[in-house]
Order: structure tokens, then C-alpha cells, then sequence
């Protein structure tokens, strides 16, 4: 029963390479789905190309469907997974603050890794940014440390605020996702645009 | 049809599936019915009453006492410093780090064996150690610890030694024959090893 | 040049599936942001070892017995790097460029990149994650932060669009 690890069933030496592999496989899928190009990231808010809405929501679903059934079935327990925990001011800042920098940079720190794997200067000096980014909260950390330890709510969940089940949240999420995937389909269509 | 198609189907399909099916939330057993079998018949999990009073006595801190029966009897009267924690209540999440723990020794009671048996079988199936058994419960101990009987002169010295313990213990814990009130130093009761393990702790995670 | 990516929906699955394997093995999802944090953090820590010792935000990490690159997302982010390059590789897509929409120069692209790049390292430090880690996997273990994030980030960026719209269209 997994997670294998946290289990103790794998060695928690293999937890780095397995790491490693994963991102190989990451990497792989973005670079593969196009995420390496700021272009079409930075497509979905003009509507001419939503890629980032259809990967990004597939991605998440595909993974709740997965949770939900391996735990169905006996094979995770998934009280020993990682469920982020809520700290609702610096979430909704930090979100805001990010929303802007994928923007104005087109990229997110994920995906311009695999850009600048694949040759990407404009990758590379977003990369560049990240670093400074960081290292500016890192250092103003003291005038920020209380707002950003505020409204902890813990490890909730959005199945136990609404009292549904998880398996009723990924419903309609999907529902949800379908129908932004037809209005993404219908945005395309109408502002095309040159390949790139 | 093509594969978008195909998979926008097998989505809500699954969907569906997932969200009409009960949420799997059973913990899984660890121990196999042959383990379990070997631990019942080897009985490690008992302790008895004599050690406990002297634990009590010397104000051991990794013992903790558990009282399995229900809050109404626990009122009425229950051990010092002992936790109640219903026998209903025992698998629920609250309770979950005072029975799935690496730090202390729990000592679970009830008024004779079965109920504080009942709660230890289901938490060493579950895995979860340093869980034991008060011998005989509250009666054995009312009897024994709070009441004890005189032996008769015929019997072996180590009878008049716990006999001596337990007088002194009574008087400590407030019971009947009170004859003496200073704390009797016992030899130090072997204690079980409590088996200090790594919290099974969902990993870390985020950025 | 034309490019031929995947279908979006199949990458989209594909993608899930690597986020299960890592919830399924490691017991956590993805995450990118963090790993800049920890060789950024490793790097101060060899320039100023006592300025991260009192710092509240640095000595987290630094210190006895911790080793700040020895972080789950440092090593997936090194995979990130291969596994993009083999897809590049793959598919035709290797070579240096400095991509942007023809209307503008690709010293402002680069600017912008800069920029860009300032505001999202910052912002997902605040917000305990970035895309990957906070939005996606938090969406897959239904966490309210993953939600919100993803909310934040989305909304943020569609409201932007329009004062930036002229290094895009």
C-alpha cells in the first residue's frame, strides 16, 4: 500500500532518484505539450491558444481520479500524503503576486526550466529572475514573517469544507473543466493565429 | 471518434464511478491472524497491578494509564492521571496520537480484562504499539492493591514483601488498610522497553 | 517552423499520471519553486554562513545535519532539465532562441522575462508554491490552498492580460 515511501515498503534512500525520474517525466510531458513555448502559455489569456486550461485541468483531474481510486482499491492511504497546507492571506497574495509575474514573464518556474532546456534564452533569464524573486523574500522575510504565518487553516480540504466527498468535488470539477474546454475551443477559434 | 473525445468520456465516466462510490476510509490491518494468534498466546502485552502501583509511586512519566470504559463509570471514579478514552471512541482521529505512539507506555483498563483486551487487540492489529493490558482491571486492583489480604503465616517471604508494597501503595492511592503512609520503595519493577518508533508522518511537500 | 505538439488532452493525462506516481511513491506531488529556493539558500549559506544561521527565514534550512540541496524538488528539477531537453531533442526543437511575439524586440522580451521572473520568485515563496506545486498538486489532493492559488494566479494573470497585451498580440 502506498506511498511507498513514506511506508517504508522503498527505501527512503531511493526517495532523490525517484525524484530524478519523475522530473525526467515532467520535463518530458511539458516540453511534449508545449510549455517550453511563452508564446502559447501566455496564449490563454488572449484566448488564442488554451493549452495551459486544457493540460493544466486534465493534469489535475487525471491525478484526483488516480488518488481517489488507488485509495479505493487499497492502494494509497491518503491520510500519509502531502495535502498543502492553507494559509489564506499569503496564498491569495503569493497567487496574486505570481499571476502577475506569469504575465509579464510568460513563463511559470516549471515551465521555464524545460524551456531553458530546450535552448530558451528568454527561459533562462526568467530562471535568473526566480532566483532574485526568492532571494528578495528571503532577505525582507522579517517584515513579512507575521502576514505570512497568518490564517493557517491547516491541511484542509475542500471535500471537508463543502461536507461533500472528494469523489463528488471531482465530479464536478471535471464538469467544470469540460465546459471551460469548450469555451477555450470556441476562443480559439475565433482569435487564430499565425503558428509560432 | 477521436481521442479528445475519448477521453473527455472516460473522464466523466470515472468521475461519475468516483463520486458515487462510498470513500474508502478503513485503516488497514497490519498484522496477519498468525501474528496475532503468536501475541495473544504470548501474553507480553500484560502488566500487573504491582508494577503499576509502583510506577504510579515513583511518578514514572512515560506511563499513561487508559481508562476504555464509558465516561459516566470514568467519573465515578477512575485512577490518577489516567485518560479516558471509550472503547467507541477508540478508532476515531482525535485519539489517534495517544494510541498510535512511540513515547509512552499506555496502559489500558477497564473493570476486569475483556474491555481493556477488546481495545488492545484492535489497536495491535492495527500496528500500533506500546499498548498493554492492566492484569485483572480496577476489581483486581481494588482487591489486591486497595484492600490487600494479610498473608497467612505460612507463606513465603516475597508474600509478605508485596503484602508490605501494597499496604504502603493502598495508603498512597487512599485505599482501606492505610497502616503506614510513607511510599514504599519496591524494587524497581521491570519495565516493558517501549518501542520508540518514527512516526509514520505524512512527508513534507510545497514549493 | 511548424511544431507539432501532443494533443493537449492527452499531455494533460500524461501529466496526471507522473503526478500520481509521485504521490504513489514519494507520498507528495510536484513543485518547481522550491528547488530554486533551496540552491539559492545553499548558495548564500556557503557566501554567509552567519547571516543564515540568524536569519528566521534561512536557518530552517541551514545548520546541523541539513543539506539544503538534498531536497526532493532539487533532484526532480534536474530531471525537468533532462526530460526537457529529450522532448526537445525528440521532437526537433533544440536551439538557442530568445522566443517573443514579432512586434517587439527580444531585448524587451528579455526585460519583460526578467521581470517576470523577479515578481513569480517572490510571489511563490508568499504563497508556499507556484503553479506545479501549489496549484496543480494541491488541486489533486483537493487542497483549499491549491485551489485558491490556482484561483490567485489565473485570475491575476487574465485581469494583467490587458496592460501587456502588447508583447503578445
Amino acid at each position: 500500500m502506498g506511498p511507498l515511501i513514506p511506508q517504508e515498503i522503498i527505501g527512503a534512500d531511493w526517495n532523490l532518484f525517484i525524484a530524478f525520474v519523475i522530473g525526467i517525466g515532467f520535463g518530458f510531458v511539458l516540453e511534449q505539450a508545449g510549455f517550453s513555448s511563452s508564446r502559447k502559455l501566455a496564449g490563454m489569456f488572449y484566448g488564442y491558444d488554451t493549452v495551459v486550461l486544457k493540460v493544466f485541468f486534465t493534469g489535475a483531474i487525471t491525478a484526483m481520479l488516480g488518488l481517489l481510486f488507488f485509495s479505493l482499491f487499497g492502494w494509497i492511504d491518503l491520510n500519509l500524503i502531502y495535502v498543502n497546507p492553507t494559509f489564506l492571506g499569503s496564498a491569495i497574495v503569493g497567487g496574486i503576486i505570481m499571476g502577475a509575474g506569469f504575465i509579464v514573464g510568460g513563463f511559470c518556474p516549471g515551465t521555464s526550466f524545460s524551456a531553458a532546456a530546450i535552448g530558451k534564452i528568454d527561459g533562462m533569464v526568467f530562471i535568473g529572475g526566480l532566483f532574485i524573486g526568492v532571494f528578495f523574500f528571503a532577505e525582507g522575510y522579517p517584515l513579512i514573517e507575521d502576514f505570512y504565518m497568518s490564517g493557517s487553516m491547516g491541511p484542509l480540504k475542500v471535500s471537508e469544507v463543502l461536507g461533500i466527498s472528494g469523489g463528488v468535488v471531482t465530479l464536478l470539477i471535471i464538469i467544470a473543466a469540460l465546459i471551460m474546454f469548450k469555451l477555450g475551443e470556441l476562443a480559439e477559434k475565433r482569435w487564430p493565429r499565425a503558428e509560432y | 471518434m477521436n481521442l479528445r473525445n475519448i477521453i473527455f468520456i472516460g473522464l466523466v465516466l470515472l468521475g461519475v464511478v468516483i463520486a458515487m462510490v462510498p470513500e474508502n476510509t478503513t485503516k488497514p490491518y497490519k498484522l496477519t491472524a498468525e501474528q496475532m494468534l503468536i501475541e495473544v498466546q504470548g501474553a507480553a502485552e500484560m502488566v500487573i497491578a504491582d508494577d503499576v502501583a509502583h510506577w504510579l509511586i515513583s511518578k514514572d512519566p512515560s506511563l499513561q494509564l487508559i481508562d476504555v470504559r464509558t465516561p459516566d463509570e470514568y467519573q465515578k471514579f477512575h485512577l490518577e492521571g489516567s485518560l479516558n478514552i471509550p472503547l467507541s471512541t477508540i478508532l476515531s482521529s482525535e485519539n489517534r496520537d495517544y494510541v498510535d505512539q512511540g513515547i509512552k507506555m499506555n496502559v489500558l483498563y477497564s473493570n476486569g480484562t475483556i474491555g481493556s483486551h477488546q481495545a488492545w487487540m484492535i489497536l495491535r492489529q492495527l500496528g500500533f504499539e506500546n499498548n498493554y493490558v492492566l492484569q485483572g482491571g480496577l476489581n483486581y486492583w481494588f482487591d489486591t492493591i486497595m484492600n490487600p489480604q494479610a498473608p497467612s503465616v505460612t507463606s513465603a517471604d516475597e508474600e509478605f514483601a508485596k503484602y508490605d508494597f501494597r499496604k504502603a501503595a493502598s495508603g498512597v492511592f487512599g485505599g482501606g488498610n492505610a497502616e503506614t503512609l510513607t511510599a514504599p520503595t519496591a524494587n524497581e519493577a521491570e519495565k516493558p522497553r517501549v518501542i520508540r518508533k518514527t512516526k509514520k508522518k505524512a512527508p513534507a511537500g510545497g514549493c | 517552423m511548424k511544431t507539432s505538439y501532443m494533443n493537449p488532452y492527452l499531455a494533460g493525462v500524461l501529466l496526471g499520471l507522473v503526478l500520481l506516481m509521485a504521490f504513489f511513491f514519494s507520498g507528495r506531488g510536484l513543485g518547481a519553486s522550491g528547488a530554486v529556493k533551496s540552491v539559492m539558500v545553499a548558495a548564500v549559506d556557503i557566501v554567509a554562513p552567519e547571516h543564515t544561521a540568524n536569519s528566521h527565514f534561512y536557518s530552517k534550512y541551514v545548520g546541523e545535519g541539513k543539506e539544503p540541496m538534498e531536497a526532493w524538488l532539487v533532484f526532480e528539477m534536474m530531471g525537468v532539465l533532462v526530460g526537457g531537453f529529450l522532448s526537445g531533442a525528440f521532437s526537433g526543437r533544440l536551439n538557442w532562441r530568445i522566443e517573443h511575439f514579432p512586434g517587439i524586440t527580444a531585448k524587451r522580451r528579455l526585460v519583460f522575462a526578467g521581470m517576470g521572473g523577479i515578481l513569480f520568485g517572490f510571489g511563490s515563496q508568499l504563497g508556499r508554491g507556484c503553479t506545479s506545486g501549489s496549484a496543480l498538486t494541491g488541486m489533486a489532493s483537493l487542497s483549499v490552498a491549491g485551489f485558491v492559488s490556482m484561483m490567485a494566479i489565473f485570475g491575476t494573470a487574465f485581469a494583467m492580460a490587458f496592460f501587456v497585451r502588447k508583447n503578445w498580440i
